[in-house]
């Protein structure tokens, strides 16, 4: 089954044959895990870096933000029996538009963000594949671990 | 290079958005407009009159008593929500077709276009802009120009490619170094056949405010900036991806700044329901 991450969404999985797709990412940050022992994996689609903004909207919608987002994935996972000594993690997004600096580039932020999580939570990233100006889109088969990626213009490619 | 005759041969296949659609928005953005006088545009187009009751009458709007007529929508549902469905319900025909050179599958550039269009209403919400549904229009038909311009950029796409990527071109200006003209100035040339407001027109022109004379103009830095965060949300980009120029003292211009950014992209998620729901609607 093709399961689709929407925006500000997140879906696991262990059931092989199953892919997790999202779409159109730009300056929102996809990220995919996978363990592959356990067979199970994730991707969370986040838009923004901080749930301070606005806590309500937080609460009804977690995925929306890197700090109420990234944990909620990982726990996914390991509810899967997945480890994170295992894990397999994968970053992509946080594009930019030409010339975006400064606070206003939401893409470097994203993934600063994120950053700033994994350390703090000692989880290291095994593939990245941030900024540009390009969208992409990303697909996790949950058989094998493989991660396909598409940006605009070109041919899907597997990582 | 494209000829002008050539253009205006192709915009003239297009199918264009009715007229009544310029006398609303020419009434709806006066301070003194009364509903009577929206109601009477709307009633007197039987086609426009039936789309918008079949509308209102739809489950979206949960009303208890079915409308019956133009005026009982608009009273209803308000001046503004009645602007908006006539133009959805008449300008999706013209954008929802796939656009193969700016890599855009059928009904992709509709949505990026209605996204566009809600993401500036809630920008003019927020720095109380008068002409709001002139905003709402423009942000909704800025990119109709890349419906002509599709079959150039198809056939000239690896040049402009090569100008994007290797180059540090932006995607309209590697447009008018090929083909001679970008979308942006295109889509100014069809709302202008079709006779829509020298505003409207010069917004259309201006989008990707490749004009640096005109930044302080607050409309189209709004039609602008809802453009931008189209792009950053990954709504309706494609080929041609996020590679536009970002003009940051627009923003201040506004009075916007980064958290209002994110304030504006939450808000948007968060109706997305409704979003979704809209465009099956229409």
């Amino acid at each position: 089954m093709n399961i689709v991450v929407g925006v500000s969404d997140m879906k696991v999985s262990n059931t092989p044959g199953d892919t997790i797709t999202t779409y159109s990412l730009g300056s929102c940050i996809g990220l995919a895990v996978f363990d592959p022992v356990a067979k199970a994996g994730g991707m969370l689609h986040y838009m923004l870096p901080e749930s301070k903004l606005d806590r309500e909207k937080a609460a009804a919608r977690p995925f929306m933000f890197a700090d109420t987002g990234i944990p909620r994935l990982f726990k996914s996972v390991y509810r899967l029996d997945a480890l994170k000594k295992r894990m397999e993690v994968s970053v992509f997004g946080g594009a930019q538009i030409l010339d975006q600096n400064g606070f206003f580039n939401i893409g470097k932020r994203n993934h600063m963000a994120l950053k700033k999580i994994f350390f703090k939570n000692k989880v290291l990233i095994t593939h990245e594949d941030v900024g540009g100006n390009v969208n992409r889109t990303i697909r996790l088969d949950i058989s094998t671990g493989s991660i396909f990626v598409k940006t605009s213009g070109s041919r899907e490619v597997k990582i | 290079m494209i000829s002008l005759q050539e253009l205006i041969k192709e915009i003239k296949n297009l199918e264009p958005v009715p007229a009544v659609v310029n006398q609303l928005l020419a009434s709806a953005d006066d301070p003194h407009c009364s509903m009577t006088t929206i109601s009477d545009i709307v009633q007197y187009d039987p086609a426009i009159t039936a789309n918008l009751i079949r509308t209102c009458n739809s489950a979206y709007f949960g009303l208890s008593n079915p409308v019956e007529s133009v005026r009982d929508a608009v009273s209803l549902l308000g001046m503004d929500q009645i602007v908006e469905l006539v133009l959805l319900n008449n300008s999706r025909k013209a954008l929802s077709k796939k656009q193969k050179g700016y890599g855009l599958d059928k009904g992709a550039m509709w949505r990026y276009s209605v996204s566009s269009a809600l993401i500036a209403r809630g920008i003019s919400q927020k720095t109380d802009a008068e002409n709001h549904n002139t905003l709402f229009t423009a942000a909704l038909l800025k990119d109709i120009g890349k419906t002509v311009l599709d079959r150039f950029v198809t056939n000239a796409f690896d040049k402009i490619t090569h100008l994007v990527k290797d180059e540090g071109y932006s995607f309209s200006e590697a447009e008018k170094q090929l083909i001679g003209i970008d979308h942006a100035e295109l889509g100014a040339m069809i709302v202008k056949i079709w006779k829509f407001s020298p505003t409207m027109v010069k917004i259309i022109r201006h989008h990707h405010l490749s004009d640096e004379n005109l930044r302080n103009d607050r409309d189209i830095a709004t039609v602008y900036l809802a453009d931008c965060i189209c792009m950053m949300m990954g709504i309706g980009v494609g080929a041609d991806g996020l590679a536009y120029r970002f003009h940051g003292d627009v923003l201040q211009n506004l009075n916007i700044n980064s958290d209002d950014l994110s304030h504006i992209i939450a808000d948007f998620t968060f109706n997305m329901k409704k979003f979704e729901t809209l465009l099956q609607l229409v």
